[in-house]
């Protein structure tokens, strides 16, 4: 069987939460790869939660929040474009690559692209292959 | 932790939902996580028996936590915490997984789909799990309203809260009222006369007790939240030190208007370079003036109108403006009835005529004998002089559609019927207010259909043409709505706002201080005789900036907590 | 236990020795140690032998303090086998609670330590392509060492724990703190963290604090450092906002900015996941590339954020092969 990636996406309410549910009632399919969680703001996602979305075995994880200067909570998603950057570089030096975890912009009136976004980004992780963390942290408890 | 009795139902919603994930399946794989005490497939939850299922469980089986597998909780998740209510248990122990606008509504039948829909439902359960009980906050509603905008809308809204007696400031930035409905002279489709309307209500509204006018006035900054809105309001006109004033508020109506475009940014109508090109604005001055003129100060004999300039068009706006086609037709009427002898031509796209009266108002001006030349979308109709000899200033050729043939129009006056559009500054409003705007700059309502008069935030209405081109019955009906809303909020007394805000645990706080700056609404004040930092829940929306931010995990989000969303990561990827 | 000695043992696995000097760094005190307790292991300071351990009942050790990661085959035996004769068995210091220093190595692989501790290294001779196996033959016999794992781990990652003592090194206050309540009795409920405070090391710390706003971020040398204010307002990376107190603020009262050794708060997971989030907060621009300019003045901030807890953090250690 191929590679399925699991993608878990943070999604703001107001914005892009509203706008994948608007990619719903407008039918725009996209591939049901993506697991969502909802949060108030995208400034909610604490890098923890992206961390420990890969350590249990998440293959992508996507950020979502309002355009920039369009936030329901006038500045939340500034926050979260401050510290998208930091955590990648951080990433990194654990070896996960960069198009694993991902911050894009989508509002309420965006449902095609947040289903775009998603389609790319399954085809991106399907490329790159399963993301090691889950496996190495389970081979690391048995095997020194 | 004791084991939980959790209730998950899985909604069919008719065959929308069970028609691609199969609704059994889930709840069968539900009834095997840990602490789900009942776990059902039904065909309408939100209906009454499906409630009525919720309500029976809690009751019957004890259930402590419910986690209902639907639509999205944007639709119905008040429904099934009134449902849990009415059972007796806290609305904030409901749990909703979104199985149709995120999975069966965008995939495609099958195994993936109910597998997509069984790690949705496992988040859920683990989620609801940890959820705690909260408790609503009641506060106090303020019965005054500020009404930002002195235009038809803005005086709608003001007169109706006055009448029923509460306090309103009108702020107006221009140094008089009426808007954009004052620079109008008759209106379509009875030909009445704008400047009665607006008289009228100036008139009322400047002598109502209840009103305060601010004339030459903004808002500048709001801050709180419903029914405690604190507004600076802030007097431009006079120089260094503008007088400031801050009012207490419960709720604000935002009726800022449109502005008319600005025919100059469309070259092939020669507007701006020939004189008797002229904007439909610059035409109702000539019409409130009582005489057509071209500039030199002759009468025109032949008189064009061009539709939506502007409006409906790839380059510019792609939105109807609406209100232009019955413009154009009332133009019509006012050319003929003060210069019989002229020929007047309509250039339009399609002809809107949808409002009460409108059609038959359409019927009427082809029996003033207007010459209707229909023009294609996305196409050009171009101005150029006309020739020495010809009996007309200039020639407007069109291709037309019904007749299908090339026709040069002789026009000596040509009127741009421009579209609407935001102001300039729509987005400052936003930004103070904290309301959105749409792709091309309108301000979003709670909802296009069900709730066209809120916000996302709550406490600030919009009416009138800020939200989308409007004529002036719309406006005054929007307007008016919005007023409904305040005064049934106004008439509860209190308000009960929702249980989710952040909170400090002080005896983790470190004082450190790298939430303050967070705060978008300041509603972390620092104790220095504590060194805690501590949150205003009443201004607190929410967010959880604060939260993510807070690097001794001090700060609790709510219904938001780490540990709820923790539990929602174990379970989608379960 | 009147009348009976506390029979005790200290051990150092992964690490400097820095944790068994800061025992002796409750100078006269341990004098009392030594008459309250048998010290029955404590390869710094006396002698023992491991066959001594092994010859022990189990449970006959009432404390074993266990400073040090787990690296190699010979730190995992030891303390498997002090958990076994031990009734309580500490995680001492930064090491042993978290990972600590060596744990920083598991932002590389195995192969990337070694090819630079024993192939390209300027002191290693040209040509010479020895690396440690845990076997090698000399003269027709074997000679063995312990196994370099592929990675480090802290304590509680291959034996239970009952409590952790954090610190690079713990600060000799608290571990007379800790000792003494090992001698009346007065230990919390196993798992705690005990020698440390349940807030921030802000708390403690007698800089200023105010709102913070940077625009950009300086290394310590590189700037007058206010000795009044906040290090981290001054754009100075400290990272105390997301570090237990305890030590005493000892580093940001002489200037130097807290380099996070006390661990995670209590309710926080991650410490560099939840450093960066506070760190990046205090960032002075809302323009992606300004934002980038001025992370550029954070070097290898991973190394900092984890610099004693990547062991024990969610992603444990780089997957890179």
């Amino acid at each position: 069987m191929s590679f399925e990636p699991k993608i878990v996406s943070f999604l703001c309410n107001w914005c892009s939460y509203s706008g994948a549910d608007l990619a719903g009632t407008s039918r725009v399919h996209y591939k049901p790869n993506v697991r969502v969680i909802r949060v108030m703001c995208s400034a909610r996602v604490d890098p923890t939660f992206v961390v420990k979305a890969l350590a249990e075995g998440a293959d992508g994880v996507l950020v979502c929040g309002c355009h920039p200067g369009d936030c329901h909570y006038s500045e939340g998603n500034y926050k979260t474009m401050r510290r998208m950057p930091l955590l990648k570089r951080m990433l990194a030096d654990f070896g996960i690559e960069e198009e694993r975890v991902r911050l894009e912009w989508v509002s309420a009136s965006e449902g095609t692209r947040f289903a775009d976004i998603v389609d790319d980004m399954t085809e991106r992780l399907r490329a790159l292959g399963p993301s090691r963390v889950k496996t190495a942290l389970a081979y690391d408890a048995v095997e020194r | 932790m004791t084991e939980r009795r959790i209730g998950v139902y899985v909604c069919n919603c008719g065959t929308n939902i069970a028609n691609v994930v199969d609704c059994d399946a889930v709840a069968e794989a539900a009834q095997s996580l840990p602490g789900v005490a009942v776990s059902r497939s039904y065909k309408y939850m939100c209906s009454n028996p499906g409630q009525e299922m919720i309500v029976q469980d809690i009751r019957e089986e004890g259930l402590d936590r419910v986690v209902v597998a639907a639509c999205s909780p944007r639709m119905h998740e008040p429904t099934f915490r009134r449902a849990a209510e009415m059972a007796g248990l806290n609305p904030y122990l409901v749990q909703m997984a979104n199985i149709r606008e995120q999975c069966s509504w965008v995939h495609d039948p099958g195994e993936t789909a109910t597998d997509k829909a069984k790690d949705l439902v496992r988040a859920a359960v683990y989620r609801a799990a940890c959820h705690e009980p909260l408790e609503r906050m009641a506060v106090e509603m303020c019965p005054d309203t500020l009404v930002i905008g002195g235009g038809i809308a803005g005086m709608s809204a003001a007169l109706e809260l006055a009448d029923a007696g509460n306090r309103v400031y009108l702020v107006e930035r221009t140094a008089s009222l009426g808007g954009n409905v004052a620079r109008v002279d008759l209106t379509a489709p009875y030909l009445d006369s704008a400047r009665d309307m607006i008289v009228d209500r100036v008139t009322r509204v400047v002598e109502h007790p209840n009103v305060d006018v601010l004339l030459e006035s903004e808002l500048e900054r709001l801050d709180g939240f419903v029914g405690n809105f604190k507004a600076t309001l802030v007097r431009r006109s006079s120089g260094e030190a503008p007088p400031r004033q801050v009012v207490d508020v419960g709720s604000v109506v935002v009726c800022t208007g449109y502005k008319e475009f600005d025919a100059a940014r469309v070259t092939h109508f020669g507007y701006g370079k020939l004189p008797d090109v002229i904007t439909s604005f610059e035409f109702e001055q000539m019409l409130k003036q009582g005489r057509i003129e071209l500039k030199d100060g002759r009468l025109p004999q032949y008189v064009a109108i061009v539709h939506c300039v502007g409006s409906r068009s790839e380059e510019f706006h792609g939105y109807c403006s609406r209100v232009c086609c019955m413009t154009a037709l009332k133009y019509a009427h006012e050319v003929k009835s003060a210069l019989p002898k002229a020929y007047v031509s309509d250039v339009y796209v399609d002809m809107h005529a949808f409002g009460k009266g409108c059609e038959d108002f359409y019927r009427r001006s082809a029996e003033v004998k207007t010459l209707f030349l229909m023009y294609g979308k996305g196409e050009r109709p171009v101005v150029r002089r006309a020739d020495p000899g010809d009996d007309c200033e200039m020639l407007l050729t069109v291709d037309e559609q019904l007749s299908g043939e090339l026709i040069e129009l002789p026009a000596d006056l040509i009127i741009l019927m421009v579209g609407m559009e935001p102001r300039d500054d729509a987005g400052q409003v936003a930004h103070l207010v904290n309301i959105s705007q749409d792709k091309d700059g309108w301000f979003i309502e709670s909802h296009p259909k069900l709730d066209p008069v809120a916000t996302t935030t709550d406490g600030v209405y919009i009416a009138g043409a800020c939200q989308s081109p409007k004529d002036i019955p719309d406006s005054v009906a929007q307007a008016r709505a919005a007023a409904a809303r305040i005064l049934g909020k106004i008439s509860r007394g209190k308000l009960e706002i929702d249980a989710m805000y952040a909170e400090v645990d002080e005896d983790l706080c470190s004082g450190c201080r790298v939430c303050n700056e967070i705060c978008p609404y300041s509603a972390i004040e620092f104790d220095e005789e504590k060194r805690r930092s501590h949150v205003i829940s009443a201004l607190c929306k929410a967010c959880g900036a604060c939260v993510a931010t807070c690097p001794s995990a001090a700060i609790k989000a709510r219904h938001f907590t780490d540990a709820q969303i923790f539990a929602e990561i174990t379970g989608v990827l379960a | 236990m009147a009348g009976e000695k506390l029979q005790i043992a200290l051990y150092w696995g992964a690490a400097c020795g820095g944790c068994d000097v800061a025992v002796l760094d409750t100078n006269e005190f341990i004098l009392d140690v030594h008459a309250a307790a048998d010290i029955r292991l404590w390869p710094i300071a006396v002698d023992g032998k491991y066959a001594d351990v092994e010859a022990m009942e189990d449970g006959e050790l009432d404390l074993a303090l266990y400073n040090g990661a787990v690296r190699n085959s010979e730190n995992e035996h030891i303390a498997k086998l002090l958990r076994r004769k031990s009734k309580v068995l500490v995680a001492f210091g930064s090491c042993a609670h978290l990972g600590g220093i060596p744990g920083l190595a598991n932002l590389a692989s195995r192969d990337e330590i070694m090819n630079v501790a024993y192939l390209h290294n300027p002191s290693i001779e040209k040509g010479n392509t020895t690396l440690p196996r845990p076997e090698s033959g000399v003269n027709g016999s074997t000679l063995t060492i312990p196994e370099f794992y592929k990675r480090v781990y802290e304590l509680d990652d291959v034996v239970p724990v009952d409590y952790y003592v954090p610190g690079c090194p713990p600060a000799a206050d608290r571990i007379k703190e800790v000792l003494q309540a090992v001698v009346s009795g007065g230990l919390p409920v196993p798992g705690s963290v005990v020698g440390a405070n349940e807030t921030a090391l802000c708390d403690e710390c007698p800089r200023t604090k105010n709102e913070k706003k940077v625009k950009a971020f300086h290394r310590p040398w590189q700037v007058m450092i206010d000795p009044e204010t906040c290090l981290l307002e001054q754009g100075v990376l400290c990272a105390g906002v997301a570090t237990r107190g305890g030590c005493g603020a000892r580093c940001p009262s002489s200037g130097i900015p807290c380099r996070g050794c006390y661990g995670p708060l209590p309710g926080v997971v991650d410490q560099g996941a939840k450093l960066l989030s506070a760190v990046v907060s205090v960032i002075d621009s809302n323009d992606a590339e300004e934002i980038d300019r001025i992370l550029d003045g954070l070097p290898d901030f991973t190394g900092f954020a984890y610099r004693f807890s990547a062991p024990s953090s969610l992603l444990q250690r780089s997957v890179r092969q």
